[in-house]
């Protein structure tokens, strides 16, 4: 039951690593800002544009 | 006591090993269980992860937890972040995993399944995952420096500059053979054209919903993202059904690579939170999901193998794609074994982020042995079909006949046995009005694909469910590659025009971005015109071009790491990037003299142009088609042009390169490293 709940943590985890929401949570803490519309258009437009910057694998 | 348990259980695993490649070459002639397959790829993976790459990254890399990574030194929260090494694996995996893996190994099912099979278990052991763990630390030790940027700094200026235009040709060749697989896919097919239209306002939806309804909840609205995209598939079989919309939805495959030709202009200079943000969030996640589904079908299922393990067109003429199995195996399965491409992304986002230089080994060489594993189970998916299926599904109409009659005739004489009838029923049972001549790869995959999930649940009572959704999956992450490439391919050009007149250079300055989007956007979509109007179904000219493209920047990054390796230890462990490094340069340099100047005109450029010249001058090629037999004269020069350009650019590279060895090993130049200071690593109490 441990592990199977070590797994779900994992994937969780994982899944917001690739949402970027894991990335904008520590934006959040390390400006000290709340979230918000405003926020999140300033971090994302940033983020996206240095995801975008290279290409994506065949 | 625990450490001869923990020898014993690796012996074991080796003796499974051999006993399952002692399985599959004992067993010609009759079909093979996939078991065997995935149960020796997985044993082998796992002994290549545990030694091989073990001893790179103790002997060879000297990975050190003590020194401080970028991401802990340069810690900024957005690009440089210590990342959990699994999450970074299924990070820097959901990067380098694209349509290759998959359509790779289904079109090399031509030469049987065992060169394939053999070619990925050691191509990805030995060269694919040394390559991309070795870039990703060299990358890592230089402040997640990029392959353009180390190949200036280790080899000289020109190794920089060839590595650039070297992308950017790759990029343009890439972008067209893959949107050349997603046409192939839909042309003809309602369904499948309803279902990918239908992505494009489910993400803009998406883009907005989370810019102005919920922002920052992206993986709530990647849920509803996937629910519209089901609704979709479902809705797709509604569209094929009716006798007015199934009209609307039916394109020709002209039609259609127009259509991906403005789509790709207008996704390049969108805003990237409108379109492509939100489909690579989505695409990223089904993905993943499709491959651990296909994953758990193939153990649950465990089909038999239809095709045998190696087929006649060993000798050159397979109606897929022209040419030997040496070197045309090793250059059609790049993906899966080894793709340069993959350099990019070992030296782009992931060496930012990791924690511990330990970490590197899971993850540089980890994902791309999980990658080796898509790329099998694209190959059992496809030689799981019955062969005379798969040749029929995958043989261009200039090569088996325009008729399904004609189609049979000459397929079922080649040994596999196929007729009109069991084709018309697959159709059917698929919903699709033919099945004859849908060359790409990606339909007999999803066939393939279809059968797997069907066998595991629903029966064949919804098989053309799981066809369609197979095809969406495929072409739906192919377009996220369209978009993003084309965008980057503009950021490539925006910089180099820089050069010569600023405002190009800059990223906001309207008439560069469109200039430059629809210069990206004329280039792959002209090579992507070329290969939909190819008799020879376009595949037979495009893989190759792309495969050779592909691992000669594999080659250059493997004469990056070399030069690092020689300036770390002398020629000691030299052997572990050259070897690979030799291997590339001999398939990719005999494959692409072989395009270029091989006498048999389905194989080399310069010989089909020469052969419809001289039907011009026969007198052979009416009127009506003498505009078009003109222009794929001219086609088949540029191809080769291009095939040589991209040669040229390598062999000065591995020349550059190999000088520069000559003189760091005879001492006459200094081993100056680019590699950033030892600084202590204080994340011992954090969590990683």
């Amino acid at each position: 039951m441990n592990a199977l709940r070590k797994l779900l943590v994992a994937v969780t985890n994982l899944a917001k690593e690739l949402a970027d929401e894991n990335a904008y949570a520590r934006y959040l803490k390390a400006t000290g800002r709340q979230p918000s519309r405003e926020e999140w258009c300033r971090f994302s437009d940033v983020r996206l544009r240095r995801k975008f910057q290279n290409g994506k694998c065949c | 006591m625990r450490k001869h348990i923990y020898s014993l259980l690796w012996a074991a695993l080796a003796v499974l090993a051999a006993s399952c490649l002692a399985v599959i070459s004992e067993n010609r002639g009759q079909p093979v269980n996939s078991f065997w397959l995935v149960a020796a790829a997985v044993s082998i993976f796992l002994i290549g992860f545990r030694f091989y790459a073990k001893f790179i990254a103790a002997k060879v890399m000297v990975l050190d937890d003590q020194r401080a990574t970028p991401a802990e030194r340069l810690r900024d929260g957005l690009d440089y972040e210590p990342t959990n090494k699994w999450i970074l694996f299924g990070h820097h995996f959901a990067a380098i995993a694209g349509p290759g893996p998959l359509v790779g190994p289904t079109l090399a099912a031509q030469f049987g399944y065992l060169p394939g099979f053999l070619w990925i278990l050691f191509g990805a052991v030995l060269g694919g995952a040394v390559q991309d763990f070795t870039i990703l630390f060299c990358s890592m030790r230089r402040n997640g420096k990029s392959l353009g940027q180390m190949a200036r700094e280790e080899i000289g200026r020109t190794g920089g500059l060839v590595a650039l235009v070297t992308v950017l040709l790759i990029m343009i060749v890439l972008l067209a053979v893959i949107a050349l697989v997603v046409v192939n896919a839909l042309k003809g097919s309602p369904w499948g054209t309803f279902t990918i239209a239908a992505t494009i306002p489910i993400s803009l939806f998406m883009g907005l919903y989370l810019r102005y309804l919920r922002p920052g909840r992206v993986l709530e609205c990647s849920a509803i993202g996937f629910a519209l995209v089901l609704l979709a598939v479902v809705g797709g079989q509604t569209v094929s059904h009716s006798p007015h919309w199934s009209l609307v939805f039916t394109f020709s495959g002209v039609a259609l690579a127009w259509g991906l030709i403005i789509y790709g202009f207008f996704a390049s200079a969108l805003p990237v939170w409108l379109l492509l943000a939100p489909r690579d969030y989505l695409s990223t996640f089904i993905k993943l999901g499709v491959v651990f589904l296909l994953a758990l079908g193939i153990v649950i299922a465990r089909p038999q193998l239809q095709l045998p393990p190696l087929t006649q067109f060993t000798n050159g003429l397979g109606p897929i794609f022209a040419g030997k199995v040496f070197p045309f195996c090793f250059i059609t399965i790049a993906c899966g074994a080894i793709s340069g491409f993959h350099s990019l992304i070992s030296s782009g986002t992931t060496p930012k982020m990791v924690a511990r230089e330990s970490h590197a080994w899971p993850i540089g060489y980890g994902s791309m042995l999980l990658e080796g594993f898509v790329a099998i189970m694209a190959l059992v998916a496809a030689a799981a079909l019955a062969p005379g299926v798969f040749f029929a599904v995958n043989s261009p109409a200039g090569v088996v006949g325009s008729t399904p009659v004609a189609a049979v005739t000459s397929i079922s004489h080649w040994g596999f046995p196929v007729s009109v009838e069991q084709m018309s029923h697959l159709a059917k049972q698929v919903d699709e009005t033919t099945l004859f001549g849908r060359t790409g790869g990606a339909p007999s995959l999803a066939l393939g694909m279809a059968h797997i999930f069907a066998r595991t649940g629903g029966g064949e009572a919804i098989l053309s469910f799981w066809y369609h959704f197979a095809i969406m999956f495929e072409a739906l992450f192919i377009l996220t590659i369209i978009d993003a490439g084309t965008r980057v391919g503009r950021f490539m050009l925006q910089d180099l025009l820089g050069n010569i007149h600023k405002p190009w250079g800059k990223t906001g300055w309207m008439p560069g971005v469109i200039g430059s989007s629809a210069a990206i956007v004329a280039a792959w979509g002209y090579f992507l015109y070329q290969g939909v109007v190819d008799p020879l179904g376009g595949i037979n000219s495009l893989w190759p071009l792309f495969g050779i493209a592909n691992q000669l920047l594999g080659a250059i990054a493997l004469c990056v790491a070399t030069t690092v390796f020689i300036k770390m230890h002398g020629a000691k462990y030299v052997w572990v990037t050259v070897a690979p490094l030799a291997w590339l340069i001999c398939t990719t340099f005999t494959a692409g003299w072989e395009k270029i100047f091989s006498p048999e005109p389905r194989l080399g450029f310069l010989a089909q142009s020469k052969a419809l010249q001289s039907a011009i001058a026969a007198g052979k090629i009416g009127a009506a088609n003498l505009a078009n037999t003109e222009t794929q004269i001219f086609n088949n020069q540029l191809d080769a042009a291009v095939c040589a350009v991209f040669m040229l650019l390598v062999t000065i590279t591995v020349v550059d390169s190999a000088w520069v060895w000559y003189e760091l090993l005879r001492g006459t130049r200094p081993k100056i490293s680019a590699e950033t200071p030892f600084v202590i690593s204080r994340l011992e109490t954090e969590r990683t």
